[in-house]
């Protein structure tokens, strides 16, 4: 079989139910705020059980083209499909489209973001119910077995503002785990957090990505880019300007502007 | 002194029934109130025009007219155009309005110190933007709402004392009775307002009590 680069259209060259089918594409997205374009002809594309590190330096569109996956932030242009749901990013999706594209993503944000009035098991158990229409039993059931998973059981009578930032950001990834999500977007989720406690995070996602989950991780940690990850994508003013193996990419970067981030990365 | 005493006395039946009268129009009025207040606030944020509008013409009518005016317009001004209303109903509408009028400015002040990340993350999560405002936005903001919510509460037991003007037999009103009566305006009129002050300073106290207890889970 001949290879394919992955940032290429594979929309017809893949049938239906190919065993290296892409679970996520994004083809040609584009997002302008007025003149400033923040990202240019993006393409990725994800294979189940990838696990996909962004990389590159501030303002390069990383984490503006993970909210165009899941429309938290639409793009000017483009398509994001996942399976057989084609979302066109120039137009308001469907209610419908909205619903299955949330519940087939989940997102992991920087600032965490849990629900502060509600106990860390209701933070986990109220989205099923409400989304996934479990019943209060079952949710709790579910969200009991994550925060084992994320090692926090014993917080789930506790409020979010009883546990780490470390602890929260786990507590986040169980809450959007237990929504039984195909693909999980990571938006800098260790960027907040002193690096011991990163630390217990990005072991959590070690253990996520070696589960088999399907991971887009925007992401500043560069060993967790080379040892978890299978790919890395550099980013730089909106364009990707490397992308490719982690180890190849982070060790012998081929652009000049790769080059100068990852040395700045590396020189710290 | 014990002359002082004894008129006290003599004059507190009639305005503890006052009193009660005062505490079931503000009873009532935040009964009607408060709601009124969470819609308002809800409809002042609508991007549907014909909820945004009428709401905003409440919400500026019931702030921008004297709570009197309201409360006179009620009793006096209603019965023209074929609605008549008892001194208490009067009472309960004008101060129910002012209420909603205020507090719904106190809660969208509430609602919109819920952090925007909370919201993104039900957004993400497919929560339905209304279970979003039912279980993340609206409990919390109205813990924030809830100290300031109080002490307005306690301000709408002082303002029943207009409702003397519609000739409502509440506490100021009683006081005043008995004062064209007896002529001992001073001694009647400290009565009454020792027990607005009975009401409303241990209701402060409360409400900063309140105020540290709701913190507790803030991040």
């Amino acid at each position: 079989m001949n290879h394919i680069p992955d940032t290429v259209n594979l929309s017809r060259m893949h049938p239906v139910g190919e065993p290296d089918k892409p679970i996520l594409r994004l083809e040609a997205i584009r997002k302008k705020f007025g003149e400033h374009v923040v990202l240019d002809d993006v393409n990725i594309s994800l294979k189940s059980g990838e696990v996909v590190a962004i990389i590159g330096p501030s303002g390069s569109g990383k984490s503006t083209l993970l909210r165009c996956v899941n429309m938290l932030g639409p793009a000017t242009s483009g398509r994001v499909v996942i399976g057989d749901l084609v979302i066109d990013e120039a137009v308001p999706p469907t209610a419908q489209q909205l619903t299955q594209l949330r519940r087939s993503v989940g997102m992991v944000f920087q600032s965490f973001n849990l629900f502060p009035h509600m106990s860390v098991l209701r933070n986990v158990s109220l989205p099923q119910e409400r989304v996934l229409g479990r019943s209060r039993k079952d949710a709790n059931k579910r969200s009991l077995e994550l925060l084992a998973r994320v090692g926090l059981e014993d917080k789930a009578d506790q409020y979010p503002a009883r546990c780490s930032g470390g602890q929260q950001q786990r507590i986040a990834i169980a809450r959007a785990l237990a929504l039984e999500p195909q693909i999980m977007l990571f938006d800098e989720p260790t960027s907040a957090l002193d690096p011991e406690l990163g630390l217990e995070v990005l072991a959590v996602m070690q253990e996520l990505a070696r589960s088999g989950m399907t991971m887009l991780v925007v992401t500043h940690e560069m060993n967790f880019a080379e040892t978890v990850s299978d790919r890395v994508i550099i980013m730089a003013d909106g364009k990707i300007i490397e992308e490719g193996a982690s180890r190849e990419v982070i060790r012998n970067p081929t652009s000049d502007r790769a080059k100068r981030f990852l040395k700045a990365v590396k020189d710290r | 002194m014990s002359d002082i005493a004894a008129f006290w006395l003599d004059s507190l039946p009639q305005l503890l029934a006052g009193l009660s009268i005062s505490l079931q129009v503000t009873g009532a009025a935040l009964a009607i109130g408060f709601p009124l207040g969470l819609l308002l606030a809800l409809g002042v944020q609508s991007k549907v025009k014909a909820v945004k509008l009428p709401s905003l013409c409440l919400v500026e009518i019931g702030r921008g007219a004297p709570a009197l005016v309201v409360l006179q317009f009620a009793y006096f001004g209603l019965p023209q155009g074929g609605l008549t209303l008892s001194a208490f109903a009067a009472a309960v509408f004008a101060l129910a309005w002012n209420t909603g009028a205020y507090t719904s400015e106190i809660i969208r002040a509430g609602l919109e110190s819920v952090p925007f990340g909370e919201i993104e993350a039900a957004s993400a999560m497919g929560m339905l933007p209304r279970d979003t405002l039912r279980f993340v936005i609206i409990p919390q903001g109205l813990r924030v709402a809830a100290p300031a919510l109080l002490g307005f509460a306690v301000a709408v037991l002082q303002a029943t004392s207009l409702c003397f003007a519609i000739a409502l037999p509440e506490l100021t009103s009683n006081a005043y009775m008995i004062g064209t009566i007896t002529f001992r305006y001073m001694e009647i009129l400290s009565l009454a307002g020792i027990l607005y002050a009975a009401i409303c300073v241990p209701a402060t106290i409360a409400v900063g009590v309140l105020e540290q207890r709701l913190g507790k889970h803030a991040l």
